[in-house]
């Protein structure tokens, strides 16, 4: 932030600014370029998508998105993503925030314990409680359905939920809820009717962020689904497992489905992204 | 923190009594063991119970058809097997560089983007918000955009280069494409982290060292840096941690291969228990894995304590 007052001259200045700004144009270009070339093949024909020299300006078409909203196995793949992100979701949030709760205002024995079984979790890495998970699962019949993924990404959503809302617990005044058991609420009186509603911003923060890391899942639901349960990234790398085949158009714009909806939901919780993926070693 | 709140719950037992029936009062006092009661069950579920189920699986020979204890006693004839097998011992050792090697591109990728954004221009909060888009992407979705443009025939990179390169069919340049999609996700992901810590510095050294005449280049080699250090350790242990576990990129992009170029840890242990179905020899890889990346943990917790404490 400072670097500008060390050069010395009104010139210096300019064209330092210049520089910076044209380092970072190149980079973000070359950042960004992956992406927006998969988006511009997903609005090409067939026939442009192999033009050879590749096209560059041409008149975009939306046939391989209307393309995809009729297949059958994207529209499935996709209730699929919903309701086993949302599940993950909502059952990490209902289990995590009391326990979030009490790691921010009480004493309790077996803390640490708990609080080291939640770091694992987050930190080891998810085949080595994948591979147990499937023969356990296999045999009480839970292999191939939602259930069993929805209960496989609590092992990432639940530490970081009870992280994230940890932080927020923490920043809020206890003098609140002390008020409120002075005034003859029980604890959970003051937990539901004081500190939940105080703690919204950080309920939606540590939903966005969860329903990115279930959305973007694919080693748990790769393992754990089939054809009928699949998730998106399990029906995408179907897509493009072997060859990449002829139908690049409608694989892209699959693609590109895939993920506005994470771009678009990382932008809403920007300011809390990189807090929550570092899991507590960095204070937001 | 405990101590005050047994204080406050002693002061409201004597002063509400009326308001406090026996029942309730019993029940208060569980509040703290009801909290955390359901995240230890399922903790214990998903993650406790498979872990030592897992640790039994790799002492037993099992196979999907039989009972869940019915898998005969090898002892440790899985983790003989591995550690003599010159696919997993190189697959260790590849998982190990290709950590090292995508770590430390991260990071200077992302220290170099990091100073950029901090210089203080007008709009470059735009170029913050461009640069991270990259790490909201799905990671399947990303690998395959990049084998797309990787594509031998009709990809833009070949267009470009103007050579006929089968970037995921031989040894070298897979194991740079798959590390190149890494590094183009994590980078932005690292940049923010180092860029949080840059904006936390204090400036009282720099102006110092400014009065006293240091070149930019010496203030950021023995000011910026050394103050820097423990953004940059959290930055490095977060990623190795997660790098060593990779494993979407390189499956949709190599599957592993060729010729075992880029068979990280993941892709073996997936490979060992759901192609070819040998869950036990699966099971002792993954504890294999596991007791690795403890060692990381271990210095990741050290570290953050470390920072806790100053």
């Amino acid at each position: 932030m400072a670097a500008l007052n060390y050069v010395g001259s009104r010139r210096g200045k300019l064209l330092f600014a210049a520089g910076v700004y044209l380092a970072l144009t190149a980079l973000t270009v070359a950042f960004l370029f992956p992406l927006v070339w998969i988006v511009g093949l997903s609005l090409k024909t067939r026939l442009q998508v192999f033009a050879n020299p590749p096209l560059f300006l041409w008149w975009p078409t939306l046939e391989n998105y209307v393309a995809v909203f009729g297949r059958a196995d994207f529209l499935q793949a996709f209730i699929n993503s919903l309701l086993v992100s949302s599940g993950a979701v909502t059952l990490s949030l209902c289990v995590g925030v009391p326990a979030a709760y009490a790691f921010a205002r009480f004493a309790f024995f077996g803390r640490s314990f708990l609080f080291f079984g939640l770091l694992a979790m987050r930190m080891l890495p998810p085949i080595a409680v994948l591979v147990p998970m499937y023969v356990l699962f296999s045999k009480i019949g839970l292999t191939t359905t939602r259930s069993s993924v929805i209960l496989a990404y609590t092992t990432f959503s639940l530490p970081l939920v009870v992280w994230i809302m940890r932080g927020f617990f923490e920043d809020l005044p206890r003098e609140l809820e002390e008020s409120a058991w002075v005034d003859g609420a029980s604890r959970y009186q003051a937990f539901v009717h004081v500190v939940l509603p105080l703690i919204r911003p950080g309920l939606v923060a540590a939903s966005i962020l969860c329903l990115q890391l279930a959305w973007n899942d694919f080693l748990f639901s790769a393992v754990l689904t089939n054809n009928a349960t699949r998730t998106l990234p399990v029906l995408m790398a179907a897509f493009s497992g072997g060859d990449t085949g002829v139908d690049w158009g409608g694989m892209t714009a699959s693609g590109v489905l895939v993920i506005l909806p994470v771009i678009v939901f990382s932008f809403l919780a920007q300011r809390h992204l990189v807090a929550g993926l570092s899991s507590g070693a960095v204070k937001g | 923190m405990g101590g005050a709140t047994t204080t406050v719950h002693a002061g409201l037992a004597t002063a509400t009594p009326a308001r406090m029936p026996m029942h309730g009062r019993w029940l208060d006092r569980q509040f703290v063991k009801l909290a955390v009661l359901p995240t230890t069950v399922l903790m214990l579920c998903v993650f406790g119970l498979p872990l030592l189920f897992s640790c039994f699986l790799s002492f037993r020979g099992w196979a999907p058809e039989l009972g869940l204890f019915d898998g005969k006693f090898v002892g440790t004839g899985n983790y003989e097997d591995l550690l003599t097998d010159p696919d997993f011992m190189g697959s260790i050792r590849l998982t190990l560089i290709y950590t090292a090697a995508t770590v430390s591109a991260e990071l200077i990728c992302g220290l170099g983007i990091a100073l950029l954004l901090n210089i203080d221009l007008p709009y470059i909060a735009i170029f913050r918000t461009l640069l991270i888009v990259p790490m909201m992407i799905t990671p399947v979705v990303a690998a395959f955009c990049w084998k797309l443009l990787l594509d031998p025939d009709h990809g833009v990179i070949n267009y470009w280069i103007g050579e006929h390169v089968v970037w995921l069919g031989r040894p070298e340049t897979a194991l740079f494409a798959v590390a190149l999609v890494a590094v183009w996700q994590s980078a932005p992901y690292v940049a923010i982290l180092l860029l949080a810590g840059l904006r936390s510095l204090p400036h009282e050294p720099m102006e110092a060292a400014r009065i006293d005449g240091a070149s930019v280049w010496q203030m950021f080699r023995h000011i910026t840096i050394p103050l820097l250090r423990p953004y940059i350790m959290v930055a490095v242990l977060l990623r190795t941690i997660f790098e060593f576990r990779a494993f979407d990129n390189i499956y949709v992009l190599t599957g592993g291969g060729p010729a075992n170029s880029t068979m990280t840890l993941s892709q073996f242990t997936y490979l060992a228990s759901f192609v070819r179905f040998d869950l036990s020899l699966g099971a002792a890889a993954s504890w294999l894995m596991l007791l690795m990346s403890m060692v990381l943990c271990v210095v990741f917790m050290s570290t953050v304590r470390r920072r806790d404490a100053n």
